[in-house]
């Protein structure tokens, strides 16, 4: 499921990301790669706050709908 | 030849912070990711033939948007003699993403290894001789923000760059991709000595546009190349990028492994606790609105209030005017030089310095939001908000920046990916109450509207919702049709707010407020005395038969409508092209030559009498949105790129405040009873124009059409 419906507090191991090439991989070098576990810390209307590799990321729908777990 | 040191790290991992305390400038500093936007320069203390340089903050040496492409530029083509990194220790994995590129340059590497209190006082270790170790470089403990470490890292940079020596790691890619990589380092010849002929091979292994093109390969070359990536793509099914990105992070979790001991993996930090009540679902957007209030409230109404009104009252009021007059009087002064001194310096650079202890007290307050870390959370929040308006949350940031001055508000907008979304930002930025704006604000709340707490934070939400409104309709016209750009920020820790940054950018706003006054304003308030003194003949004269009260004559009668048609409004407003404390600057000495011409009394009293609360809201409307100052358009000019933009800009931001302000007055005046035929209507087909546009569905053909040709 993408991380927009993930559970809030909840740890998930990201499974997939899709999207054009330069999106993907701005975000692997914000930490999301398959295999690591993220977190959604606080959801408001789909925008989401997730934890990563100790970091606070903030996403908007459209990015966390990309990442699936 | 001068050393050059470059730092080079994520965003807000303390790059400034270091680059202040090593050069002993005061550049900005602010806790969130993007603060710096262009590369800074300065000496090193101490050691003049050092040159420290500060980079725009970067997640890798693939560049995502504007500011970072700036980084790497200077990383990959300037190369620095070498490069201080600096890692974020309390957040190491994905800092040394960073790292394990920036090793591969060929460029002497240090790491400052920062933040390092943060990681002891989570009860977490670092061994540092094993992490040196792994990644063949060296490897220094700092805590920027209390200054320790930052010397001994310049030293040991300074050292490796006159050795020249090269990091070695010790971690390997798997050996699959080593050996392809081995095999493109020595299949091209122009890379095969090169220094930087790991980050070579890396790039062409990754397929990089840009390297490819700077290589000026030849076909076989690339099709050789072309088949070697291939084959490692088939064998480890994947392609050669996301390939490199794993081999990083598994490299990196190994060195990880070795030398981080973490005593709790996953608890709830305090930032994530703050975080479950300032960024909830129903609290974040009125807990922002209070805090905003607040803030305002604070630095305006009262207590920032009480003490310009008493610079302005006491000080600039009975204190210093008749102790200067009688000063002048007594040495036996010419009565023209007596009005100069007294109505034109006194009187107008006076009532500009009269705000700065309400700017002090508001820029207090804002810059101790913005260090703890909660202004990057309104982003987060005003994110949701902004998109159903057709922007990000990113926009957010330069109007952020824009209250303390439009210009770097203006240059902030090169965070922003998206084109059209910039555009939009720049235009709109300034449409924010920057700090020479606030005496106006001041002054109005102030003079016109005594006991009331709302005027002064009105401002900030008339400000926001003209950002907004003009989000929704600009997006609706041709060449800003198109979705708002992506939003992804890393939110910084909270942390409380250093006594040294908050104090810092205080200072840094008075300073350069008390400069103004002393220079742009003083002039312009001499030039303002001169032409409200004399008349066409050169005679002195009342400020009603004045130069200045005939040219303002003409172009009044266009802001009539608008509630305010004197000339001495009119020439206020022009004055603040200049600067926008101008406009304060002007009535000062256009009221007080008035006054202190009859008895003395205090200028603000005379503003009362000539203006309704109404005429002088539509005024502070009119002031806040309009074209900013010529520093803002300047720099508007130069983000813009040209000077077609520039003029729908400021074409834009003049028509909508004078559209808004007229709306004001005409509906205040009808509710009080006082139609007005022509302005009325014209008023109410506005509204009609406004609501059509902010309804109006968007004609999404039309988009799609263009972005298909622009493809």
């Amino acid at each position: 499921m993408p991380l927009t419906m993930a559970k809030t507090g909840e740890p998930n191991l990201i499974k997939k990301i899709t999207g054009k090439d330069e999106t993907r991989r701005f975000l692997e070098s914000l930490g999301f790669v398959v295999g690591e576990q993220v977190t959604v810390m606080s959801e408001i209307a789909g925008n989401v706050i997730c934890r990563i590799k100790d970091t606070r990321i903030a996403l908007d729908k459209s990015m966390a709908n990309r990442i699936i777990v | 030849m001068p050393i050059k040191i470059a730092l080079a790290g994520n965003p807000n991992s303390g790059k400034t912070t270091m680059f202040n305390h090593l050069t002993g400038s005061t550049q900005y500093v602010g806790n969130w990711p993007g603060v710096t936007v262009e590369k800074k320069e300065g000496r090193l203390k101490g050691d003049k033939d050092v040159i420290i340089q500060d980079l725009p903050g970067i997640y890798s040496l693939s560049p995502y948007t504007l500011e970072e492409v700036v980084s790497r530029n200077y990383l990959v083509n300037e190369m620095p003699d070498a490069i201080i990194n600096i890692v974020d220790a309390s957040n190491i994995e994905r800092n040394l993403y960073l790292t394990t590129q920036l090793l591969e340059i060929g460029v002497p590497v240090v790491i400052a290894l920062n933040m390092i209190d943060v990681v002891r006082k989570n009860g977490d270790v670092i061994d540092i001789k094993k992490l040196s170790e792994a990644l063949g470089c060296e490897v220094v403990e700092t805590a920027a923000v209390k200054g320790t470490g930052s010397k001994e890292v310049a030293a040991k940079a300074v050292v490796l760059a006159s050795k020249g020596t090269k990091p070695s790691p010790r971690y390997k890619f798997s050996d699959t991709v080593e050996a392809a990589l081995t095999e493109i380092e020595n299949l091209v010849d122009s890379i095969s000595n090169h220094r930087s002929r790991r980050f070579f091979a890396v790039k062409l292994f990754e397929r990089d546009e840009k390297i490819l093109e700077q290589l000026k390969l030849d076909e076989n070359t690339i099709n050789r190349i072309e088949e070697i990536i291939s084959k490692v793509e088939n064998e480890l099914d994947d392609d050669s990028e996301s390939i490199i990105t794993n081999e990083r992070y598994t490299c990196i979790s190994q060195v990880v492994e070795k030398s981080v001991h973490k005593k709790n993996k996953s608890r709830l930090t305090t930032s994530d606790k703050i975080d479950l009540v300032l960024t909830n679902r129903w609290l974040a957007l009125p807990i922002f609105a209070a805090i905003m209030f607040l803030v305002y409230y604070i630095s305006i109404t009262t207590v920032g209030g009480w003490a310009t009104d008493w610079v302005n009252d006491v000080l600039f009021g009975e204190i210093i005017p008749p102790a200067v007059e009688g000063f002048l009087v007594s040495v036996g002064c010419a009565d023209w030089l007596i009005s100069l001194i007294v109505d034109g310096i006194v009187g107008g650079v006076g009532a500009v310095l009269g705000f700065l202890p309400q700017m002090i007290v508001l820029f207090f307050c804002l810059s101790i939001l913005e260090d703890c870390g909660y202004m990057a959370r309104i982003a987060f929040i005003m994110d949701r908000i902004f998109r159903k308006f057709g922007l990000s949350g990113k926009s957010f940031i330069p109007m952020l920046v824009a209250t303390g001055c439009g210009v770097p508000g203006v240059m902030a907008s090169r965070t922003i990916e998206n084109e059209s979304d910039r555009r939009i930002t720049i235009m709109t930025t300034t449409f924010m109450p920057c700090s020479a704006k606030l005496p106006i604000i001041a002054l109005i709340a102030g003079a016109m509207f005594r006991d009331s707490a709302w005027v002064a934070p009105s401002a900030y939400f008339v400000g926001i919702a003209a950002i907004i409104v003009s989000g929704i309709i600009l997006k609706k016209f041709k060449g800003f049709i198109g979705d708002p750009a992506p939003f992804v920020m890393e939110l910084p820790k909270y942390h409380l707010p250093s006594p040294k940054t908050v104090s810092i950018h205080m200072f840094d706003r008075a300073k350069s407020f008390v400069k103004k006054a002393g220079t742009v304003i003083l002039l312009a308030c001499v030039g303002v005395w001169f032409l409200s003194s004399f008349n066409w003949t050169l005679t002195m004269v009342d400020a009603e038969n004045s130069i200045l009260a005939s040219l303002g004559k003409i172009i009044a009668p266009i802001f009539a409508p608008l509630g305010w048609g004197d000339w001495k409004s009119a020439v206020s407003t022009l004055n603040g092209l200049i600067a926008k404390e101008n406009v304060v600057g002007t009535f000062g000495v256009l009221y007080g030559v008035e006054e202190v011409s009859e008895n003395g009394a205090e200028v603000w009293a005379a503003l009362q009498a000539s203006y309704t609360q109404l005429a002088a809201y539509s005024f502070l409307i009119f002031n806040l949105l309009c074209a900013p100052c010529f520093a803002a358009i300047g720099a508007i000019r130069r983000e813009m790129g040209n000077a077609k933009w520039t003029l729908i800009a400021l074409g834009y931001q003049t028509g909508l405040a004078y559209a808004v302000s007229l709306i004001i007055y005409q509906f205040g005046m009808m509710f009080t009873g006082n139609f007005s035929v022509i302005f009325g209507t014209l008023a109410i087909i506005l509204v009609a124009a406004f609501v059509y546009l902010l309804f109006k569905p968007v004609n999404k053909h039309e988009g799609l059409t263009r972005k298909a040709m622009a493809s």
